[in-house]
């Protein structure tokens, strides 16, 4: 894919400057906004990597592809090639939630591109299974989908793309509720399904990047045992429980989390 | 304080608690600080019961992952959410599905102070949603079906009219030698005309569906236009073949063309055919049916006349429409494809066919440029 495309693709932005390359990858259910507030504390010193998964944000959201996406391994892909488009190695991948495994997964498909990386409230796997707890059984995750088929109403193909970036058009801000995270209804089902029923446990024992698991408080999406488990799992790999509580620190503890992985790489 | 400011302060407090919709305060950290009455009885539990429990404990699982994963970070990034739709879960392990809005609570430097919701019940709205984003799934899936469906019939069409070809051509040349080379009375040969009409009659129905069908598959109707040869024989052949399969129909003809006419010959002898075949059939068997085609000025015009009923004014409006049947005698109704046709044929032609139809006459005329236009031409079927 010519590497244009790549970056329209998936909305890249770079910003900073440094020796070393940072890629900040969002989760299930946001954007690359929900980085911006570490992501602008590591600009000084580093080349920050900005980016929204297909379907996310404003991705180029006929790029879409339902097979291509079916699994995680497709995301991972497209982080192998904005990472080659971008001439990345040895730089550090930060992934929210179920972006530590795409990033995990990455790094088995290019091992010289990302030497370290952070996973912050990770999950190899979110539903129970025969001696493992994940948190979830399949029928919460029916109600996770449900919630998302409940919630179309505010969501506008037309508008989607010209949302955000738009500082010389500030009408369109109060056009759409809720204008961040905006996420195509039918991609973010796909989505919801590829996230909670994937299982990369197996794929752990396999990783040979640095590691440090961000491990918030009070996280019911990733539980202080799954992050024990990964920390267990992984080869090369360093825990840290944060005092930040929730699923997303990078928006609650922004300063906890920056510092964390300041002191990591 | 005087007493109607009591009384005011005393309705503040009576409008929060017993509000027809619910309030709810929530810590940075998620737990219940502040609940109304009306919100509480909905839950089936007491309020006091619910403070310092964690918003968790009101949702579903579902909705707890919603919550962590879209409402949360949307909250911190915009400071409100609106219009979402939330299922609660009662004491009893009952939903309430409620549509929310939520706002944080900023301090001067902000600092999230605390996280206000307000829910208005929403059970027949859900409902109504639901049943909305159902029906259109629905929709959507038999529209999908019937597509699938339609192009596998024109497929059907296409490959059941070209492998009707073979044997019509097997048959007519069957016809000739028979002619030719036996000895057969006066009734087999007019056994044998009655043959070669019909033959005449099946090959052009064909022609007309296999045209159709790739119209509809997207292929378009192909013409392939020149100047090389004159039209003027091809136009007498035409009449001849209609004279063969209708010979007690009188065609009086006038055939004028003086320049070349760029156009693809083997098209325009189908609009002739057509047209004529539709006079035929509709016209009065009794009186002469006119043939004109002439050249004039940069111009072509060719028109068929035929005497007998006026078309209804109703009917005419969809007279070039596919599958369209005028009244006629059963056994010579056709498909209702020839004047589509003909109609797709003067598209591709740049040119326009038109209808008049009056007590004296009923004419179709076909106009279009003589002069050089693009090699090939496709009419979107």
């Amino acid at each position: 894919m010519p590497s244009a495309s790549v970056l329209r693709r998936n909305n890249v932005n770079v910003t900073g400057s440094g020796d070393r390359a940072i890629v900040f990858a969002h989760g299930f259910g946001c954007d690359q906004a929900m980085w911006a507030p570490v992501a602008r504390n590591f600009e000084r010193d580093f080349r920050v990597v900005l980016f929204d998964y297909v379907g996310h944000g404003q991705s180029d959201l006929g790029a879409y592809s339902a097979e291509r996406y079916s699994s995680l391994s497709g995301y991972a892909d497209d982080v192998v090639e904005i990472g080659r488009t971008l001439g990345l190695e040895h730089a550090v991948f930060v992934g929210h939630s179920v972006s530590a495994m795409i990033g995990a997964l990455a790094t088995l498909k290019a091992p010289d591109m990302f030497s370290d990386l952070v996973m912050v409230g990770p999950s190899p796997r979110y539903i129970d299974d025969d001696g493992y707890r994940g948190g979830f059984s399949r029928e919460q995750i029916d109600e996770l989908l449900e919630f998302l088929a409940d919630n179309h109403l505010g969501w506008s193909a037309a508008m989607a793309p010209a949302i955000m970036g738009n500082p010389d058009r500030p009408e369109l801000s109060g056009r759409l509720e809720n204008s961040f995270c905006n996420t195509d209804p039918e991609i973010a089902r796909d989505f919801a399904r590829v996230t909670f029923l994937s299982d990369n446990r197996a794929d752990l024992e396999q990783i040979r990047a640095r590691t440090l698991v961000l491990q918030c408080s009070n996280d019911i999406i990733a539980p202080v045992e799954v992050g024990e488990f990964m920390h267990a799992k992984l080869p090369n790999s360093d825990y840290r429980l944060l005092q930040a509580t929730g699923h997303c620190p990078n928006l609650s503890a922004p300063e906890e989390v920056t510092t964390a992985i300041r002191e990591f790489v | 304080m005087s007493l109607s400011e009591q009384d005011l302060a005393e309705d503040l407090e009576d409008l929060y608690e017993t509000a027809p919709c619910g309030y709810l305060s929530a810590s940075p950290e998620g737990r219940i600080v502040k609940i109304n009455r009306t919100l509480a009885a909905w839950l089936q539990r007491s309020p006091d019961d619910l403070l310092g429990k964690s918003l968790h404990d009101i949702l579903s699982v579902g909705g707890r992952i919603a919550v962590e994963t879209h409402l949360a970070p949307l909250l911190r990034m915009q400071g409100y959410v609106n219009e979402i739709a939330l299922d609660l879960l009662a004491g009893d392990g009952e939903k309430i599905p409620t549509i929310a809005n939520a706002a944080e609570k900023r301090d001067e430097d902000g600092r999230h102070l605390f996280t206000r919701l307000t829910l208005f019940k929403a059970v027949d709205r859900r409902n109504y949603e639901r049943s909305l984003v159902h029906a259109r799934t629905e929709a959507e899936i038999e529209a999908r079906a019937q597509r699938d469906a339609a192009v596998v019939r024109e497929q059907f069409i296409a490959v059941l009219g070209h492998d009707l070809r073979n044997p019509m051509a097997a048959i007519a040349a069957g016809i000739r030698l028979l002619r030719k080379r036996e000895h057969i009375g006066p009734e087999g040969l007019q056994v044998l005309s009655e043959m070669e009409k019909s033959v005449g009659r099946a090959s052009g129905l064909i022609n007309n569906v296999l045209d159709l069908a790739r119209g509809s598959l997207g292929g378009g109707l192909v013409v392939e236009r020149n100047s090389d040869a004159p039209l003027t024989p091809v136009l007498e052949q035409v009449i001849a073949e209609i004279r063969v399969i209708a010979p007690e129909n009188s065609i009086e003809t006038r055939i004028d063309i003086d320049e070349p006419v760029y156009c693809d010959r083997g098209r325009l002898a189908q609009l002739a055919s057509n047209l004529l075949s539709n006079a035929v059939t509709h016209g009065a068997p009794d009186q002469p049916i006119r043939f004109e085609a002439a050249s004039v000025g940069g111009l072509f015009a060719l028109s068929v006349a035929n005497a007998g009923d006026p078309i209804p004014e109703d009917a005419r409006a969809h007279l070039f429409q596919p599958f369209f049947r005028g009244e006629a005698r059963p056994s010579r109704n056709g498909l209702g494809l020839g004047l589509f046709i003909a109609c797709q044929i003067a598209k591709a032609h740049d040119g326009t066919l038109e209808v008049s139809s009056t007590e004296e006459e009923t004419r179709f005329t076909f106009k279009m440029p003589t002069g050089n236009q693009p090699v090939e031409t496709i009419v979107e079927g």
